[in-house]
């Protein structure tokens, strides 16, 4: 993967005039592997991308069916769940399926997670400490099931450049002193037809390379694009990965608003 | 030498009695110095395995390969029943405890918290080198009670009686989860149980993580904390291990060995201050005699005194001061090593303090030590204060040999 010209988007109005001189640039450093200069049309605010990539499975009302595939060496767990959410303040997941795990669920409401776990009638919090381990055994973490940490805010970006594997525009987030528990870089590749994230890489705290997103097979669901398949691949991990399928979606439904509470999920399983 | 050189040595060093006293003080006690140093070294090193290789580590250890790095539910130890039963069999084998250690999410209220939970035996743990040293097996785990570590108990408000929630993954990749009641609290000397540790009898561990017949880790015992190489080969043989990582204290712990190097590092320190200490004495005085003598070598050579023979008396002179005040120092010594050995010796009384027990990287140290001596050590410092003393009356002795018998008598 290669790419090009490398700076930072201040104003668009500025955008135009530096357009023509990085692409120069880009054409007389790397030639051999860069996609032609013309490629997605006018270079894009890394603000703006991540903002709609931030909205892009949100509303006023959302409700989804997933298929989530939890594969790793030796056996593979397919779990069926319904998730219900609200802007960015409020989400619920409900496991349907398998049979053992069904109506264990995980509540978001602000910065707060909680689970319930129906076998033994309790609700528990999730401490700040353990938002970034595994969802449930799978690769996404507790964090990005609730999104917590929002990546246009928690993050500074900056537009990259043109990516040419996968090809699109890459923007770079390094984390903001001072917020604990986020990824301290993530690499992020938009497409150039639609500007829907397509690959998106995860750097630990330590620097070290964690874990690739992939954002696959987008289709028109509940009138919107959105990529319908995510695949997590963690690195390191021979043979391990989290599938998550979008089955149905809905957006701007009318949702119950005391759907998003405590007391609803104890009492109502 | 003849009896006369020593007896004329000896008379040599009563015509100054204080001065060949002080002599001796300082040798005696830079022995000292450095024999109850040793022995405070050696019984904080002893110490110091004893806690490592006590209820943390043990002789030996067995593990489903992978499972140090990756901490990995799934790898695990399988066909433990018939696994422990070939371990016990070992002649050298004294105890073999299963354990299990898995992350889980738990709680008493609505907030939870991070946890490891412990399964173990509470039979093999009961022993005093385990877990659970001092309990009596059962008494207060199995049918799902459970044991708190002390500090996490305190910081998070759990008290006997309450009933809680531990949330973890099973080894199908399941949410396991289920209810328990807490017995008590309770404090090892290994920092992290107490810090983190849910302990529950393994049985339980195995059905909550749905684990079967299988533990994380075997720690065993043996007869020879010094010869478990022996036993680590003999085990690698064993069918029911085939699959398994078996590794030895010292492969699991190796700064333990670069510590015994710092330990006698140190001891080495102090035996140089000995030396600088008795040399200094010594050579002081050699020096101090031979000047004041001057006029009496001179006179003993120009009777016709051979220079050789007043070099041999000097340098007797000095093995005498240095072999007596070694003799006292070792006496000394020994009588410390004695004393305290029998009491234990605690830094914390010298300080006015209780005694304390100070956690450090996963350790659990004491301030009370068993102070112990080699015979060696002694050797050292008889050794070390002989060439002292031979080497400081050098000079001297060349400084008689080139004496003028008629300059030397109008000294």
């Amino acid at each position: 993967m290669s790419w090009a010209a490398h700076h930072t988007e201040r104003t668009s109005r500025w955008g135009g005039r530096l357009l023509p001189l990085a692409l120069v640039l880009a054409a007389a450093a790397a030639p051999a592997q860069t996609p032609t200069p013309s490629a997605g049309g006018p270079v894009p605010e890394a603000k703006e991308l991540l903002r709609r990539m931030d909205e892009l499975y949100e509303s006023s009302g959302t409700m989804a069916e997933v298929e989530i595939e939890i594969v790793k060496p030796g056996r593979t767990r397919t779990l069926r769940l319904k998730n219900w959410s609200r802007g960015e303040e409020k989400a619920l997941i409900v496991i349907e399926a398998p049979a053992r795990d069904a109506g264990t669920a995980t509540l978001k409401v602000g910065d707060n997670l909680w689970n319930y776990l129906p076998k033994i009638s309790r609700t528990i919090r999730i401490p700040p400490s353990m938002m970034m381990g595994s969802w449930m055994g799978t690769d996404l973490t507790n964090d990005d099931l609730v999104r917590e940490s929002s990546y246009e805010e928690d993050y500074t970006s900056e537009l990259v450049g043109r990516s040419a594997d996968p090809p699109g525009w890459e923007v770079r987030l390094d984390a903001r002193a001072g917020i604990a528990g986020l990824w301290d870089r993530v690499e992020i590749v938009f497409s150039f037809e639609d500007r829907l994230p397509v690959e998106a890489r995860f750097y630990d705290r330590k620097g070290r390379w964690a874990r690739t997103m992939h954002f696959e097979d987008a289709r028109r669901m509940g009138g919107r694009l959105i990529p319908s398949r995510i695949t997590i691949v963690p690195e390191g991990e021979e043979g391990q990965r989290t599938i998550m399928q979008y089955i149905t979606v809905e957006f701007n439904v009318d949702l119950d608003e005391g759907m998003f509470s405590l007391s609803r999920l104890e009492r109502k399983r | 030498m003849s009896t006369t050189t020593l007896r004329i040595a000896w008379r040599n060093l009563g015509r100054n009695r204080k001065r060949s006293f002080l002599v001796l003080l300082a040798v005696a006690l830079g022995q000292l110095a450095f024999l109850s140093t040793a022995a405070l070294m050696r019984g904080y090193g002893d110490e110091y395995i004893r806690s490592l290789t006590g209820p943390l580590v043990g002789h030996l250890q067995v593990h489903a390969p992978g499972w140090r790095e990756d901490r990995s539910i799934d790898e695990a130890i399988d066909h433990l029943g018939e696994t422990l039963a070939e371990i016990r069999r070992d002649p050298e084998v004294t105890r073999a405890s299963p354990r299990i250690m898995a992350p889980a999410l738990a709680a008493v209220a609505e907030d939870g918290f991070m946890a490891m939970v412990v399964g173990l035996d509470p039979a093999a743990e009961s022993h005093e080198s385990g877990l659970l040293a001092g309990e009596s097996p059962g008494a207060r785990l199995g049918a799902k009670r459970v044991l708190v570590g002390r500090n996490l108990a305190l910081r998070s408000g759990i008290e006997p009686g309450m009933e809680i929630a531990i949330v973890g993954q099973d080894l199908d990749g399941s949410i396991a989860n289920d209810l328990y009641t807490v017995s008590g609290v309770l404090m090892t000397p290994v920092d992290m149980v107490n810090s983190l540790g849910i302990v529950m009898d393994l049985g339980d561990a195995q059905r909550l993580f749905v684990m079967g017949d299988r533990a994380h880790e075997i720690v065993v015992y043996t007869r020879d904390l010094e010869r478990v190489e022996g036993t680590v080969e003999r085990l690698k043989a064993l069918p029911s291990l085939g699959g398994t990582e078996i590794l030895s204290w010292q492969e699991i712990v190796p700064h333990v060995t670069g510590l015994s190097r710092i330990i006698r590092g140190f001891g080495l320190i102090v035996l140089a201050i000995v030396f600088i200490a008795a040399a200094s004495g010594i050579a002081n005085t050699m020096l101090m005699s031979t000047f004041e003598r001057t006029h009496e070598f001179g006179m003993l050579l120009s009777l016709g005194c051979d220079p050789g023979r007043l070099a041999r008396i000097m340098a007797v002179e000095a093995a005498l001061l240095g072999l007596l005040g070694v003799m006292v120092g070792t006496a000394l010594g020994l009588t410390f090593v004695v004393a305290t050995g029998e009491s234990w010796f605690d830094y914390a009384a010298l300080s006015g303090r209780d005694a304390y027990e100070v956690a450090f990287q996963g350790l659990h140290l004491t301030s009370v030590v068993h102070p112990r001596i080699h015979l060696s050590d002694v050797g050292v410092g008889v050794a070390a204060v002989l060439l002292t003393a031979f080497v400081s009356v050098l000079w001297p002795m060349v400084h008689i040999a080139r004496l003028e018998p008629m300059e030397a008598m109008r000294a």
